[in-house]
């Protein structure tokens, strides 16, 4: 790449720390020279310049992107607040709801756009009118209201009787954080090294706060403007502005872009039913390599090693991935299931999965289980699951010789930690069950919602009833496939975080993989290497929080956003499970997933490395959304496990025998 | 060395110098609880036949009556009598209809096998052939299982030979294998004591390879048989093969219990399908083809089959639009792309046959139309339940 990037910053100060990294430290490309020009303009028009072709790269309002969905956005920046953040402002004589006409400020449509989704909200209709930039608060008169954004709103502290502060207001509407502004670029602009440029800017930046602080304040000073004091400034960019896009950053994103849209109304269409999406620019992850210490590998030579029980590489594991042959893979793992439960006893569990919200802020492209917190959808499909329906499912699990509850949920903003406090404490009250509940996902929405760390969260949790954690909402922990597949859900860090923090607690708790998201084989590897590599740190540590199983399954497509086909096969997901059974060499129990696969491929997955059949079906509302429809009873399953040539035994969810 | 590697290295053996397996080898491998390794050897001889080709063909079905006046405990259709609410007899123009309402559509290959209908003529039968001919002449005609022609001949007082003379005649390509079920008499005696006895399926397929005609061999399992008559089953199936040459492909059928009268018997189960398969290929040596019928073990574990021994996996295969049509619930055709795609998936190379195994097209790799998720339900729902068409002894039957 010869040419530099035309990059356009804004002029506010709270963009300084993204933007003069560029300036003052330019990044260079491999080949020596600058990857970016940098130029400053108002937020509105970094977006038009971006639209028009005149800039390759642009901090634009994140509302743009309802009419660029194609722009590449890149990952983990942003310009956001969590709460106040004092420079979007609705000042006024009067209180909001008396209002009959703002002025707007026609710097930012993304602001003027929030104003319109809260307005919406409180059912208030006020005349809109667009003003220049910094002159709304002048033309205010008695009834009036002006929307002042950026640096002029410092100024206005103390002028007006009324002033609304909107990234407040929002947080109070939705208990999320508002996203203001994005790094976008045009498709095929941003290569992995800019990407990561821009990246690596905020971070050092980010260090350089009270510098930026100081010069704003004394360029301002030198203006003859008045100035607040430079730690005002500091404090500002500091705790009121947010530079990263979090999991809960991008909830609220997607909240705030699912209301733009609505009130924009039909003109805001896209055309197809991907209502609200934020395309991520690649990160280039180097594809790994085949080759170990610089060595070829012999696909033989690894098998035998395999079946052996030692422990496999990453490249080692890519390479059985590409090239071993199916049965060969699963005579290996059916050899390593055989020496880790040499009792050839095959367990199931009898609990039931209950879904209590189907209600989420996530939009992930592969669900078509959730409803959103806000909108005609959210109206017509929203439930949370009463205390009546609780107990019936309850009592019917108890009454099958259910042991246990798998108590999973979408992030449902309305529930709050103590909501599911009373609910394991009522639980643990009334009935005999186990709780394996809420993935990582609910987790960290949770201490989010709270603002409490994640170990807090879980230790509430276990102390009102919680016993294990399933491990739900992994999918495929490579963010490059999260980006692209869950936009708004948290990272692949943030999920190993909590089973990080569950574990140290002394909590066990099991993990997953989806596949069929158009993957390589290194991101699956790169799945299960993670995974074994949090439970060799969790197995090092006293207490026994660890993983006790491992379960993968094919992604179901049907009804789902998600456009794209892949090999979801029993053959893959075969070579899949025996290849998990041969590299997690220390996670001790498998599990193969009948619900989605049938069981008759079931019963064949435990001569490819299983262990475990799972459980009867009781219920499973998501995957079942997408298609999957089978239902076994105990005696079904005791069948397909003795045709297997096992012998069938209930257990717990910690693996303990029933008798 | 175990006696379990020794028994393997010695029926390894076996294979490589083309000694055809014993009955205990068979059973043997029946009982082996490494399914792999069972699936690893069906696999080598299945690759040392015919490498990664696996066969499709694009046909249609047609059961032209579904009255039968066979007892057949495992068949939903058994003692059905003209009159009843669900029994129903085609005339000859709506079999014609059955080729009109196709027009243009590719279609290499009718598969038809009927109840044993106590009143119809035996013209009717001859005309069947003669009037789908007249519509496509070029149109295959795989028609009659063994049993129907026995009862042809029973019924209308003449030799095996005659039958077939007539219906080729009349424009016979080639016999299906159905109504073998399973020979053994001690079994036989309770699935279906009334229709064609083994020696007589036998003798009809023995007729009928004489006079030029290629037919196919099924095993129905997963009834009251035991491992050893399946085995006892393929041995006859090999030693007639081993006599006349004329079996093109084994296909074995496992049993659905539902809506009939061997009801409480389980399900059939994956593995017993796979290995199944595994032996049936390692033990006929002499029959050149395994068909992996999908429409019977479901999607997955068709394809699953192509690793353990299986080289076809049937037809029904119909133009996307009618496949689409079958909705949901019940996918009774596959679509084309589907279809090799599930091949590909499966690392193997798709090949569309006639019913002769003569090469119509072979997968050139080339990007296959995406069908949008959502449509595509047969197998990226799971949803594809086992059974759903009857097993009817004579009746769906290949």
């Amino acid at each position: 790449m010869s040419t530099a990037l035309r990059v356009l910053g804004v002029s506010f100060l709270n963009a300084r720390p993204l933007v003069e990294p560029l300036r003052s430290d330019p990044p260079l490309g491999e080949s020596g020279a600058p990857l970016f020009e940098v130029g400053e303009a108002l937020p509105s028009a970094c977006a038009a310049a971006l639209a028009a072709g005149d800039c390759d790269v642009a901090l634009v309002p994140v509302a743009t992107l309802l009419d660029n969905p194609q722009w590449e956005v890149v990952p983990d920046v942003a310009i956001a607040c969590r709460g106040a953040v004092q420079t979007v402002v609705v000042v006024a004589q009067r209180p909001l709801a008396a209002l009959s006409r703002i002025h707007l400020d026609g710097a930012s449509r993304s602001s003027a756009l929030l104003l319109r989704v809260l307005l919406a909200s409180q059912g208030l209709t006020p005349e809109l009118v667009v003003a220049p930039h910094g002159e709304g608060a002048s033309r205010v008169r008695a009834d009036e209201g002006a929307l002042v954004i950026g640096d002029a709103a410092f100024g206005l502290t103390g002028r007006f009787p009324h002033v609304v502060d909107l990234g407040a207001q929002w947080f109070h509407d939705t208990g999320m954080p508002m996203v203001f502004a994005l790094w976008a670029a045009r498709p095929g602009a941003l290569q992995p090294e800019h990407t990561r440029a821009l990246q690596q800017a905020k971070l050092r930046g980010r260090t350089r706060i009270e510098a930026y602080a100081a010069d704003y304040a004394q360029a301002r000073r030198a203006r003859g403007e008045l100035a607040l004091p430079e730690a005002d400034y500091a404090r500002y960019l500091r705790h009121a502005i947010r530079y990263d896009l979090d999991a809960w950053e991008r909830e609220g994103l997607a909240e705030y872009l699912t209301r733009a849209r609505a009130v924009l109304g039909a003109a805001a269409e896209p055309e197809d039913d991907d209502v609200v999406h934020v395309h991520f620019a690649d990160l280039g992850y180097a594809p790994l390599r085949r080759r170990s210490s610089g060595r070829a590998l012999s696909l033989s030579q690894t098998l035998d090693k395999a079946r052996a029980g030692e422990r496999l590489e990453l490249a080692e594991g890519l390479l059985l991935y590409d090239e071993a042959d199916l049965l060969e893979l699963g005579a290996a793992a059916d050899a390593r299931r055989a020496a880790l439960h040499p009792d050839g006893v095959v367990t199931y569990i009898i609990d039931r999965n209950v879904n209590y919200t189907n209600v989420c802020t996530a939009r992930c492209k592969f669900c078509n289980f959730y409803v959103p917190p806000s909108g005609k959808a959210h109206d017509q499909g929203a439930y949370v699951l009463s205390r009546e329906t609780l107990t019936q499912k309850f009592r019917e699990t108890e009454a099958l010789g259910g042991i246990q509850i798998l108590l999973q949920g979408g992030l449902n903003p309305a529930l709050r930690l103590s909501w599911y406090e009373d609910l394991f404490r009522w639980t643990k009250t009334n009935f005999r069950l186990a709780l394996h509940a809420l993935s990582p996902t609910e987790i960290i929405h949770l201490a989010h919602l709270e603002q409490l760390d994640i170990r807090e969260v879980l230790l509430r949790l276990r102390a009102a009833g919680m016993d294990s954690l399933p491990g739900g909402g992994a999918e495929l922990l490579h963010d490059e496939i999260r980006n692209r597949i869950s936009p708004f859900k948290n990272t692949t860090d943030e999920w190993l975080e909590v089973m990080r923090q569950a574990h140290a607690i002394g909590m066990r708790t099991t993990c997953t993989m989806v596949f069929g998201f158009q993957e390589r084989g290194d991101h699956i590897l790169t799945h299960l290497d993670r995974l074994r590599a949090l439970q060799d740190e969790s197995l090092a540590r006293e207490g026994g929080g660890a993983f006790t199983a491992f379960i993968t399954w094919p992604f179901q497509a049907e009804g789902t956003r998600l456009k794209l086909r892949d090999d979801t096969s029993a053959w893959r997901y075969l070579r899949i499970q025996a290849l998990a059974r041969l590299y997690l060499d220390n996670v001790p129990n498998l599990q193969v997933s009948w619900p989605t696969l049938g069981p008759e491929v079931g019963e064949v997955a435990l001569r490819f490395g299983a262990n475990d059949f799972g459980s009867v079906m009781i219920e499973e509302n998501v995957v079942s959304q997408a298609g999957a429809h089978f239902m076994l009873t105990a005696a079904d399953i005791e069948h397909h496990i003795r045709q297997a040539g096992f012998v069938p035994a209930r257990r717990t969810m910690r693996y303990e025998r029933l008798a | 060395m175990t006696p379990t590697r020794a028994r393997l290295a010695e029926i390894e053996t076996k294979l490589d110098d083309g000694t055809p397996l014993s009955f205990d080898d068979g059973v043997w491998l029946y009982r082996t609880p490494d399914l792999c390794t069972l699936g690893a050897l069906a696999n080598r001889v299945r690759e040392r036949k015919h490498g990664e080709r696996t066969y499709f063909n694009v046909n249609f079905h047609i059961n032209a009556t579904n009255v039968c006046h066979a007892d057949c405990k495992f068949c939903s259709f058994a003692r059905l009598q003209p009159g009843m609410p669900q029994a129903y007899t085609m005339s000859l123009d709506d079999i014609r209809q059955k080729l009109v309402e196709r027009r243009g559509q590719h279609v290499t290959e009718i598969h038809i096998v009927n109840g044993l209908h106590p009143e119809l003529p035996w013209s009717y039968f001859k005309d069947t052939l003669r009037v789908l001919k007249a519509e496509r002449p070029e149109i295959h005609l795989k028609a009659y299982t063994a049993v129907e022609i026995h009862d042809f001949a029973r019924r209308y007082d003449m030799t095996y030979e005659q039958v077939l003379r007539e219906l080729i005649d009349a424009g016979l390509g080639s016999m299906p294998g159905g109504g073998a079920e399973i020979f053994a008499e001690r079994a036989r005696r309770k699935l279906c004591r009334d229709k064609a006895t083994a020696e007589q399926w036998l003798e009809v397929h023995r007729t009928a390879h004489r006079l030029g005609l290629r037919s196919n061999c099924t095993m129905l399992y997963g009834t009251v048989e035991t491992l050893e008559e399946r085995v006892d089953h393929m041995l006859r199936l090999r030693a007639l093969q081993a006599e006349t040459g004329g079996f093109q492909t084994f296909i074995p059928l496992s049993y659905h219990p539902e809506g009939n009268d061997l009801g409480k018997l389980p399900a059939p189960t994956g593995v017993d399908d796979l290995r199944t398969y595994a032996v049936a290929r390692l033990m006929l040596d002499n029959i050149e083809h395994i068909k992996a019928y999908w429409v019977m073990l479901g999607v997955k574990t068709a394809q699953i089959a192509l690793g353990f021994g299986a080289d076809d996996i049937d037809g029904t295969v119909q133009e996307e639009k009618v496949y689409h049509m079958a909705g949901a619930e019940t996918p009774q055709v596959l679509g084309r792309f589907e279809l090799v795609r599930l091949i590909r998936e499966a690392g193997r190379h798709a090949v569309e046959r006639d019913t002769l195994y003569r090469v119509l097209w072979e997968d050139d790799g080339a990007p296959l139309p995406e069908i949008r998720v959502g449509a595509s339900v047969p197998y990226s729902s799971g949803a594809t339940p086992r059974g759903h068409l009857p097993l009817a002894g004579a009746e769906a039957q290949p």
